[in-house]
């Protein structure tokens, strides 16, 4: 009786013991259903090289730095505006850029200056053409620049900044004398960037507009020349 | 007392110091990109035009300080900063030796884009007007944008303010009809020497149809004709007509 029990055993343990070479793959890998049979597995070695062990490593998710756009250029400018028959005066402004090549940019811009006094106002002293309020020329637009001659500028043996004629043109308004003109302005710049972040312009635009202010409907050009800060974002 | 006091001013020194000290810390502020390529040109401006003064050799590393329009900034493991253009940072890999990837401004770009903004000169109900507009997208088809526009008329001036929503029909083609839907505000100045000359703001609801057409990089014109309803205070509704012509870029 207990032989027999013993031979039971030992059939019992030479029938497991194939299963066991499957042990790790139990615990480690949760599939013993879909080990492949041992006719299978001779099948396979003879059909494909042999099956190298899975690695069992955990992907790291790594959080990769986002690159930053720096495109947009906001800055405020002064200057001096001439606005035609009404002298030359201060004007200031703000401008908004955005680079859309390196050769094409976008800008906005708003600005305000006061008109001085024409020759006839001048001469007969009393005269008073336009009020306090009708005398503030505002002016904004919507216009496209061309980096025309890139290129660079060196401040003495050490520094070079990059620089850039550029061309500007576009559309925008008018509001002097007490009504609003459809003003077309074009004009050209010069732009230094002497570090990332900012940059100095000096450009020079003319703004032109149909003024019928005295008396017959003609063209005006509004020349403005001024110096502009702008920071890069 | 006088031990104390030099105590005091070194370690105030010392807390000077750490606050000033460049920062040392475990997250890594720019991406950091490995050359394969036999090498990397790096040039002294972002242009195309701009002489290449340094190249960096293949396995070595860079890091992106940032981008601006189709060039990088970057800065070389010895601390060389210069410009790489967008063709030759497509042949970069990350750390784990994936591809970097980023948007391009191409055709594909103008297909499928977040956002846009653009200028339009034009005619809103016979005067003539200057607009502006700025849209974010969706999806390829499915846009939401925002007008604002000045008209200025013989005997009238305006400003009008549009929301609404954009439908590209086909935008995989070069040039994709869109229509548009939207609701606004009109605000209308009667010129000075009219009779009951006073401002007045109306609701309007617009109704358009359009056309964009994509010329370069991430250049396109955009064409449209929009229908304006406004709905006045008197008995009955008025009705504007905007025809625009406009150049307009993605980004």
């Amino acid at each position: 009786m207990e032989t027999g029990l013993r031979v039971f055993l030992l059939t019992l343990v030479l029938a497991a013991l194939p299963g066991c070479a499957t042990v790790r793959g139990w615990f480690h890998h949760g599939h013993p259903s879909s080990e492949p049979t041992e006719a299978q597995a001779i099948a396979e070695d003879n059909a494909s090289p042999p099956r190298v062990v899975e690695p069992d490593v955990s992907r790291r998710t790594i959080k990769v730095p986002k690159v930053r756009s720096r495109n947009i250029e906001v800055g405020a400018s002064y200057g001096v505006l001439s606005i035609e028959d009404f002298g030359t005066n201060p004007s200031y402004g703000l401008v908004a850029a955005y680079h859309i090549t390196e050769d094409f940019f976008f800008q906005g811009e708003w600005g305000r200056s006061t008109a001085g006094k024409t020759s006839f106002e001048t001469l007969n002293g009393g005269v008073q053409l336009l009020t306090e309020s009708e005398r503030r020329f505002t002016y904004y637009d919507l216009s496209l620049g061309y980096n025309f001659l890139p290129g660079e500028a060196y401040l003495g043996r050490g520094h070079a900044m990059t620089s850039a004629f550029y061309l500007l043109g576009g559309i925008g308004a008018t509001e002097f004398a007490g009504d609003k003109k459809f003003t077309v302005n074009f004009g050209a710049g010069y732009r230094v960037v002497p570090t990332d972040w900012l940059a100095v312009h000096i450009s020079v635009q003319d703004r032109v507009f149909n003024s019928d202010l005295l008396g017959s409907t003609k063209l005006t050009n509004n020349i403005e020349a001024r110096l502009t800060t702008t920071v890069f974002f | 007392m006088i031990r104390s006091a030099h105590q005091l001013a070194l370690a105030s020194l010392l807390l000077l110091a750490a606050l000033f000290a460049p920062g040392v810390s475990a997250a890594r502020e720019y991406l950091q990109l490995f050359v394969t390529e036999p090498y990397l040109e790096l040039h002294t401006g972002p242009g195309r035009g701009y002489p290449v003064f340094h190249v960096v050799p293949r396995e070595a590393s860079i890091d992106v300080l940032f981008r601006r329009t189709d060039w990088f900034k970057v800065r070389t493991e010895q601390g060389v900063e210069g410009w790489a253009s967008q063709k030759d940072m497509q042949q970069t890999v990350l750390a784990d030796g994936t591809r970097f990837v980023f948007p391009l401004g191409d055709r594909a770009g103008f297909t499928s884009h977040t956002f846009e903004m653009g200028v339009f000169a034009g005619e809103y109900g016979g005067a003539t007007e200057v607009s502006g507009y700025a849209a974010v997208y969706f999806n390829s088809q499915l846009g939401l944008e925002g007008a604002l526009g000045q008209y200025l008329g013989r005997y009238s001036n305006g400003v009008t303010a549009d929301i609404g929503l954009i439908h590209v029909f086909a935008p995989e083609w070069r040039a994709s009809p869109f229509v548009t839907l939207g609701l606004g505000l009109v605000r209308i100045q009667p010129k000075a020497t009219l009779v009951q000359a006073s401002d007045r703001t109306e609701d309007t609801a617009y109704a358009g149809i359009g056309v964009r057409y994509y010329l370069t990089r991430r250049f396109f014109v955009r064409a449209e004709y929009k229908t304006h309803y406004i709905f006045t205070t008197r008995n009955a509704n008025q009705e504007e007509d905007e025809w625009k012509l406009g150049f307009a870029f993605f980004f």
